[in-house]
């Protein structure tokens, strides 16, 4: 069954990974209001720049589409901004209670203790009397254009006088503790060309799901969307339901949602977390484990972690550090070829090899791999996205995702800041992680929860993920995460230990929001959300 | 009144039948047990987080009576009751099964009266609910283990008697190696068991308030002894 989104009236950055498409930088912005009709008038003004999932024109097709834009903006609440708003009660009673707890209050199911209490998080988090209501997001093409697109904001927001305030209080550089945004942006090389790295030298933003309706090229269901015995190619695209509210879900139903209808559908809830990287103990940990336990080195056991090689390639697919350096090779000299091909055969050829070569970047499962002797059944990627090895080879259940496909998360957001000094942990730099679903309990609080902080569903009862767990500390203040490479079973090969793994992330803030369709901005706007 | 204890959670469905229409659930249980049907159920055995699961039918005669000054109730319906005891959350659990068997489900549930079918979610989930009886007192000797970490052990313990029994270690290479090997035939089984996550606000609030009750009867124990 074919299923169209009304992309016109969906926010841009569900459907579309902005950092992909070259846009490399992202200024957040958070406000709170004071006045309801000075926070309706802000919305109303703003809405004119909100960007929409309608496509882009490419410059080989203009049949439709729009120009793409220098610079994206994307608007989305907290419960308390919606109140602030004035939406009656009965739409707020209708809300989920994940979302009305907010993300502090739901402390203890996310693992944020110690350095990542809310106690700690960037004071912009912490005023006792500005809460924060909304969140503005730009993604830009250039600085000039976000400069740009904030000076617009900057002015609609003095229209609304002090009925708002822009919040400050987010963490910088150099000890910065009250800056007034958040800035994020791709890691840049030495030639000054953006990157797809994150701080620890992965690749990152490969993965995410593919769902019906966003237009995407139907081959890049395999390995993006959910297994299936019913197709040949054994992927089908999800159903998008779980990513948008307001459509058919993975249970064959539309997904709760808030009332009216109307303020629900084509809108979504927006997950976001200031993830800091502790980029000093993560080198040292690959360092001293390399060199007590010789028998993987530090490229291989960040790739145990990751359950990808630094460079991306998926290491259940490419199991040595050669094989995956190989493949990389040869996406990139393909794409170069592509890039001087002198005819069209040539270009062609080049054109099906590099979409084939890419396509294995996402194209795998773990069927071959259920021991975890390539990619540990622990590894980071593994956990996140099962992609069916939770059935355990047994064919037992009605899909091979029963136990993933409600599970999946569509990840958007940026690195921020600079780690080129790796001599020490503090500092500015990590991840502005952002997760977009239909449930925040179901799909982000899950896997969060039970798939980064322990380990039952894979069978290794309370051991965490290795990068993300929240692993505390033994009597001697050494790490206390633990994780095990499985070998091939039936070798005689023991299986690798990794012990005393130290908390390698910690949270620096965040909240859970509430990205609203165009149609229900209006609403908003105009304060004319009704549910009687 | 909670159906927590540990990393456990005892669920109890009690849910009407006609009792004309009881024999073919009878017969439906009864297929169960075959080879050929139970090849159907493997899904319950392969979702790991159930402890166990059992459905039992209860026709009118068979409700017992405490005592013979208790009345005779009048009972329309045959009941089935369902039983299972899991680790995790009450969702992950309903949801687990919905997704995974939803036809086995619906074969076991057979022509319950105002059974809604697995699938939709919402209507199962409010079946569900309303049919539940909550658990008074619920016992749980081991609250770190889960059902996983049980069968871990249990495979665990009889290897390594095993390895200990085999007993030929000539040299240390050879046992070295005998002893990777052992190593290696149970690295899926070498765990650290910890407390449970929590499983839901409500609940963690319940915990704290038991824990602070049982300091406070050991401390007045103390005190008054
Ligand atoms: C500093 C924090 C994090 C780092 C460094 C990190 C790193 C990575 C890397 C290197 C990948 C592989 C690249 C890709 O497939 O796109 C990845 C994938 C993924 N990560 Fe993370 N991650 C972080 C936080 C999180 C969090 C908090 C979650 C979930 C709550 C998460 C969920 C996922 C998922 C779902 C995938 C895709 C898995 C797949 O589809 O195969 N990540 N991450």
């Amino acid at each position: 069954m074919t299923v169209s989104l009304e992309l016109h009236d969906i926010q841009g950055n569900v459907v579309k990974g902005y950092g992909r498409q070259h846009f490399s930088f992202a200024r957040y912005i958070l406000f709170a209001i004071h006045d309801e009709r000075a926070g309706r008038k802000f919305i109303r003004n703003i809405l004119p720049l909100i960007t929409t999932a309608t496509p882009w024109k490419t410059c080989d097709n203009d049949s439709g589409g729009v120009p793409k834009p220098e610079a994206t903006t994307n608007i989305a609440f907290t419960y308390h901004g919606l109140k602030c708003l004035g939406l009656p009660e009965s739409s707020l009673h209708s809300f989920p209670t994940d979302f009305s707890d907010g993300m502090r209050a739901r402390r203890d199911i996310l693992g944020d203790h110690g350095k990542s209490a809310p106690e700690n998080w960037d004071p912009v988090w912490n005023h006792p009397d500005k809460k924060v209501a909304i969140l503005v997001s730009i993604n830009g093409q250039s600085t000039v254009a976000i400069e740009n697109r904030y000076k617009e904001i900057q002015k609609i927001l003095e229209g609304v006088k002090s009925g708002m305030e822009q919040l400050c209080g987010h963490r910088g550089e150099s000890g910065a503790e009250d800056l007034p945004y958040q800035e994020a942006s791709a890691i840049f090389n030495e030639q000054g060309d953006p990157t797809p790295k994150e701080h620890f030298g992965y690749t990152d933003g490969i993965s995410n799901p593919f769902f019906k309706g966003t237009g995407k090229n139907p081959n890049l269901v395999i390995g993006s969307g959910k297994p299936s015995r019913d197709n040949p190619e054994g992927w089908a695209p999800i159903e998008p339901g779980e990513f948008l509210l307001g459509y058919r879900d993975e249970s064959q139903e539309t997904p709760k949602a808030p009332t009216p209808p109307l303020l629900a559908k084509n809108g979504t809830f927006m997950v976001y977390r200031k993830l800091h990287q502790n980029v000093n103990s993560f080198d040292t940990y690959l360092s001293n484990q390399s060199t007590k336990h010789p028998e993987f080195n530090e490229e291989e056991i960040a790739a145990k972690f990751a359950g990808r090689w630094r460079n991306g390639a998926p290491i259940t697919r490419f199991p040595t550090e050669e094989e995956a350096d190989n493949f990389v090779k040869s996406v990139k000299e393909t794409k170069k070829a592509l890039d001087n091909a002198k005819d069209a055969i040539e270009l062609e050829e080049a054109e099906l090899l590099y979409s084939v070569l890419l396509s294995q970047y996402s194209a795998f499962n773990y069927d071959e791999d259920l021991d975890g002797s390539r990619c540990p059944v622990g590894a980071h990627i593994r956990r996140c996205n099962p992609r069916g090895s939770l059935e355990y080879g047994t064919k037992a259940y009605a899909t091979p995702g029963a136990l993933t496909n409600r599970r999946r998360l569509l990840r958007r957001g940026l690195p921020y800041g600079d780690s080129s000094d790796r001599s020490r942990d503090d500092g500015n730099h990590g991840i502005i992680f952002m997760t977009l679903g239909a449930s925040i309990s179901r799909q982000f609080e899950f896997v969060q929860q039970q798939w980064i902080n322990y380990g039952n569903d894979f069978k290794a009862a309370n051991e965490k993920d290795p990068l993300l767990g929240n692993h505390g500390v033994d009597k001697l203040g050494r790490g206390n995460g633990k994780m095990l490479f499985q070998k091939n079973k039936g070798s005689d090969e023991s299986p690798y230990f990794c012990s005393h793994i130290p908390r390698f992330v910690d949270m620096h803030g965040g909240e859970y929001f509430f990205l609203p369709s165009i149609t229900a901005l209006h609403f908003i706007g105009r304060g004319t959300v009704d549910g009687t | 009144m909670s159906n927590i204890a540990g990393k456990a959670y005892a669920m109890n469905v009690v849910t009407p039948i006609k009792w004309y229409r009881a024999w073919i659930n009878r017969l439906i249980f009864w297929a169960g047990g075959l080879p050929f049907f139970s090849s159907h159920l493997k899904g319950l055995t392969t979702l790991s987080l159930i402890h166990y699961a059992r459905w039992a039918l209860v026709s009118p005669r068979q409700f017992p009576r405490l005592d013979e000054s208790q009345p005779k109730e009048t009972i329309k319906y045959t009941y089935m009751f369902f039983f299972s005891n899991f680790n995790g959350s009450w969702n992950q659990y309903v949801d687990s099964f919905h997704m995974a068997i939803p036809a086995g489900l619906d074969l076991f549930w057979h022509k319950n009266i105002k059974y809604p079918n697995s699938i939709p979610l919402q209507p199962f989930h409010s079946y569900i609910n309303h049919n539940q009886i909550w658990t008074n007192h619920y016992y749980n000797a081991y609250p770190l283990a889960t059902s996983n970490d049980i069968k871990a052990a249990i495979a665990v313990k009889k290897k390594l008697k095993k390895f200990i029994e085999l007993n030929n270690f000539d040299s240390p290479e050879l046992f070295q190696k005998e002893y990777n090997k052992l190593l290696n035939d149970v690295q899926e089984h070498l765990n650290l068991m910890e407390p449970t996550p929590i499983v839901s606000l409500s609940a963690e609030a319940v915990e704290k308030r038991r824990t602070a009750d049982h300091h406070r009867f050991r401390n007045r124990a103390a005190s008054s002894s």
